[in-house]
């Protein structure tokens, strides 16, 4: 199954994403949170964004999303070296992207298919 | 009820069911995921629509979108070889779902 790590510079906005998108998907799938800087002041940490990468990492593939800015340049420092594409930052909402997401993986898509209905999510309407 | 169109060859079967939600049962959150998951392991194409919105039953956020309460009826239409079979296991996912 692929696995799904949330990246925010907020502890708590990356655990409440990771209940969210758990409560839509179902208890199985694998939904890391890395939320916040070292203490859990606000900002991103690249350590602990490697090691929910290695939690959510059950062998089938890990898609990464993060909320803003500078979360995707923690998650890109974090990836140098990883250019086997088994590990994925995705260019996706970080609300919808990771129920997306979740949903697929929760159904035994492929990486390409979890990683594209994350990505999908930019164009999703609300209502 | 059923409308279940005669094979002929090299084209998909397609079938269509109406079906209501539980009463007391939105299909939002986990009961949307379950009916999205089942939807994923089917190989055809599934639409539900509800209310003049037409979602795309494989998709999450579209499903999510539709906003469907409890007691809603749902239309669903599948197009492909495992149509019957994903019909009736949406069918009974619908009837089966539970907050």
């Amino acid at each position: 199954m692929v696995g799904i790590v949330l990246v925010s510079h907020s502890v708590e906005l990356a655990r409440g994403l990771a209940d969210l998108t758990s409560q839509v998907a179902g208890a199985g799938v694998r939904i890391e949170p890395a939320g916040g800087a070292p203490g859990g002041a606000l900002g991103t940490n690249s350590d602990s964004v490697r090691e929910a990468i290695a939690r959510a990492d059950c062998g089938d593939g890990v898609v990464v999303l993060a909320d803003l800015g500078s979360a995707v340049l923690t998650v890109r420092h974090v990836l140098e070296g990883r250019p086997n594409g088994h590990v994925r930052l995705v260019n996706a909402p970080f609300v919808e992207g990771a129920v997306a997401a979740a949903v697929m993986a929760a159904a035994g898509q492929s990486l390409d298919d979890v990683a594209g209905a994350a990505e999908g999510a930019r164009g999703a309407s609300k209502f | 009820m059923w409308q279940a169109r005669q094979r002929e060859p090299g084209v998909p079967a397609s079938s269509d069911l109406r079906v209501v939600l539980p009463v007391d049962v939105a299909l939002h959150a986990r009961p949307a995921g379950a009916f999205v998951k089942t939807a994923l392991g089917f190989q055809s194409r599934i639409a539900v629509s509800t209310d003049g919105k037409i979602a795309d039953a494989k998709s999450i956020l579209a499903v999510l979108a539709l906003g469907a309460v409890g007691g809603t009826e749902l239309q669903l239409t599948a197009e492909g070889d495992d149509a019957l079979e994903a019909i009736e296991a949406l069918a009974t996912c619908v009837r089966n779902l539970s907050e």
